[in-house]
């Protein structure tokens, strides 16, 4: 159902160009790897740090750009390990394992494309908007404020949306409400259906996943996971999916969200046992 | 790093295991490389693959009938180590003979494939299973009976703890593995080991793999209960290895058995540890999930 591995994965040792916070809440880290990478939009990379700040686990980051051998990632500082990728200047090494997992389709040729994107969840869809966006597709993007907002990644024509009114930029423009709220005017007022893209938090996907599926709207999220290899080995990152009536489902109702993901159908996904993992 | 003196083995040289020659001595550990099929297509500048100087990847254990594992989630990081509780996911025996073994040999890679069960017998059908196709597989060197799983609550954990249960495990399995060696995978989660190790020993196991992970819990203070959903999960990694090091030299000096040492090894001095204590081979579990190539990278250092 995803767009499936785009070429080999690579475990290289990356330098920090740059790690500067773009927004009140969020930070692009800039990896040179010395050789070119391609990856597909919604893949990502297992990063982690070296000598005393190395990690038990690498971290999984969705990959937001790749301009020549520069990889680029966009993360929220949520626990140590994030913490800790945020004390690294530049020179500092970094290892990048990736790219890894599936990717979010090109466009169809028959429907447009609604993407919705909220905070820490944009580089997948930023990926997939740089490469893919036609005139009829429409994306959204859902911050906390206008600080939290990372303004300079979202021209092109993304809406924004925001919880709280407030800390806007001079100039700019927001709705004020949750993105699946805002991206939801799509079901009135389109004259056909779409597909819809989502990457953020739980409750977005499930949202995307519910109103998608009453407009009879085909639905891929990009799920989020705890980690522990990012390449299938361990079966730490499962996401719990619907049987589909095959015999080997019922016994084996999960999916690895690295391997078999971290894109899936929202149709799939048992989103009621997928919520009592949160 | 310099290697030792004393350190005059060639880690990557075939090595006698019981009935079999073992292509080398540097292993990836069970559940820590898949079915060992994950790695074809992963390659870094230091080397062509993941399985460069690999001796054995020991399979993610295989149960008699497929396992859907515990809810999430499944692990916890802590500072020296981590928490699991997949709960033995796995496709079955049925499925890992028809579809998983005749890949492992198509690729080539070395494999000790790990089962556990809740019965004695068993594990007697499990490798009498195996055993029925042996003739087609050169790759596939022998059997881990995984005696010690902390996370099943039928079986598992208190399963291993018994000398008398860990003796019958290994006696229903020997009589199928009449070429291919045979090891019996124990708890550290016992005050001594080494009547666990005598009793598979005695029963006919070729080594003795140990350790596996050691029990611990994580409490999420946020909701005031524990972290994992089944409440304990395996401990594993660099907090493990003093633990695992002193089982090991138990084992050898108490009981003389061939030993595989496994617990906490990071790094080629961490695996040396193992082999001044009288190890024959190592297994490297949690450093593979973090880099794929942890296993080669541990056996071209020891190499000479």
């Amino acid at each position: 159902m995803n767009g499936g591995q785009s070429g080999n994965r690579l475990r290289l040792t990356g330098h920090v160009l740059a790690n500067t916070a773009i927004s009140s809440g969020l930070i692009r880290l800039d990896l040179d790897l010395g050789r070119p990478v391609s990856f597909a939009p919604g893949q990502f990379a297992m990063l982690n740090l070296t000598g005393p700040d190395s990690l038990v686990f690498s971290r999984p980051f969705s990959i937001l750009a790749c301009e020549e051998t520069v990889v680029s990632f966009l993360y929220r500082v949520v626990g140590r390990g994030t913490a800790l990728l945020a004390r690294q200047e530049p020179g500092c090494v970094v290892t990048f394992f990736g790219p890894l997992g599936g990717s979010f389709p090109p466009p169809p040729d028959d429907s447009p494309v609604v993407i919705l994107a909220g905070g820490v969840g944009l580089p997948p869809l930023y990926a997939w908007w740089r490469r893919y966006r036609r005139g009829e597709d429409r994306a959204y993007f859902g911050g906390r404020d206008g600080a939290d907002v990372p303004w300079s990644l979202l021209e092109e024509g993304w809406r924004v949306s925001v919880d709280r009114l407030t800390n806007l930029p001079p100039g700019a423009e927001a709705w004020e409400g949750l993105v699946v709220d805002y991206g939801r005017h799509e079901l009135t007022t389109s004259d056909g259906p779409r597909l819809v893209l989502a990457c953020g938090p739980a409750p977005l996907l499930r949202a995307a996943a519910r109103w998608a599926a009453e407009g009879n709207w085909p639905c891929l999220v990009s799920v989020e996971e705890r980690m522990g290899c990012g390449y299938g080995v361990c079966n730490g990152c499962v996401v719990p999916l619907l049987a589909t009536g095959d015999a080997t489902d019922a016994v084996l109702p999960y999916a690895t969200c690295c391997e078999e993901g971290p894109v899936f159908a929202a149709e799939r996904i048992d989103w009621d046992a997928f919520a009592r993992t949160e | 790093m310099q290697l030792p003196d004393w350190w005059q083995t060639d880690p990557c040289q075939r090595f006698t295991l019981g009935p079999r020659e073992i292509p080398g001595r540097i292993w990836t550990a069970s559940g820590c490389f898949g079915y060992g099929l994950s790695g074809h297509d992963i390659s870094s500048p230091e080397f062509a693959s993941p399985y460069d100087g690999i001796g054995a990847v020991v399979t993610k254990t295989v149960t008699p009938q497929p396992r859907a594992g515990n809810p999430m989630p499944r692990l916890a990081e802590l500072p020296c180590g981590a928490l699991n509780s997949i709960g033995l996911q796995n496709v079955g025996i049925d499925h890992f003979v028809s579809e998983v073994l005749p890949e492992l040999e198509r690729l080539g890679v070395p494999t000790i494939v790990s089962l556990a069960a809740t019965r004695p017998d068993e594990f007697g059908e499990m490798t009498r299973r195996l055993h029925a196709v042996a003739g087609r597989y050169d790759h596939w060197h022998g059997v881990e009976l995984n005696l010690s799983c902390p996370n099943v609550a039928e079986g598992g954990h208190d399963f291993g703890r018994s000398a008398e249960t860990v003796a019958a495990c290994v006696a229903a399995a020997r009589p199928h593995l009449p070429d291919r060696c045979l090891l019996a995978k124990l708890t550290p989660n016992v005050g001594e080991i080494a009547p666990l190790a005598h009793a598979a020993v005695a029963a006919g196991a070729d080594a003795i793999a140990a350790i596996n992970t050691v029990i611990g819990l994580e409490v999420d203070l946020a909701s005031g209960q524990p972290l994992l959903p089944r409440r304990f999960g395996g401990y594993s990694g660099p907090a493990i290895l003093p633990i695992a090091l002193a089982k090991v030299d138990e084992i050898v000096c108490e009981v003389g058995a061939a030993v595989v040492g496994i617990g906490g090894i990071a790094t080629s001095e961490d695996a040396l540890k193992f082999f001044a204590l009288g190890a024959v081979a190592v297994q490297v579990g949690t450093a593979q999930l973090r880099d794929p190539f942890a296993t080669a990278e541990i056996a071209r250092e020891l190499s000479r």
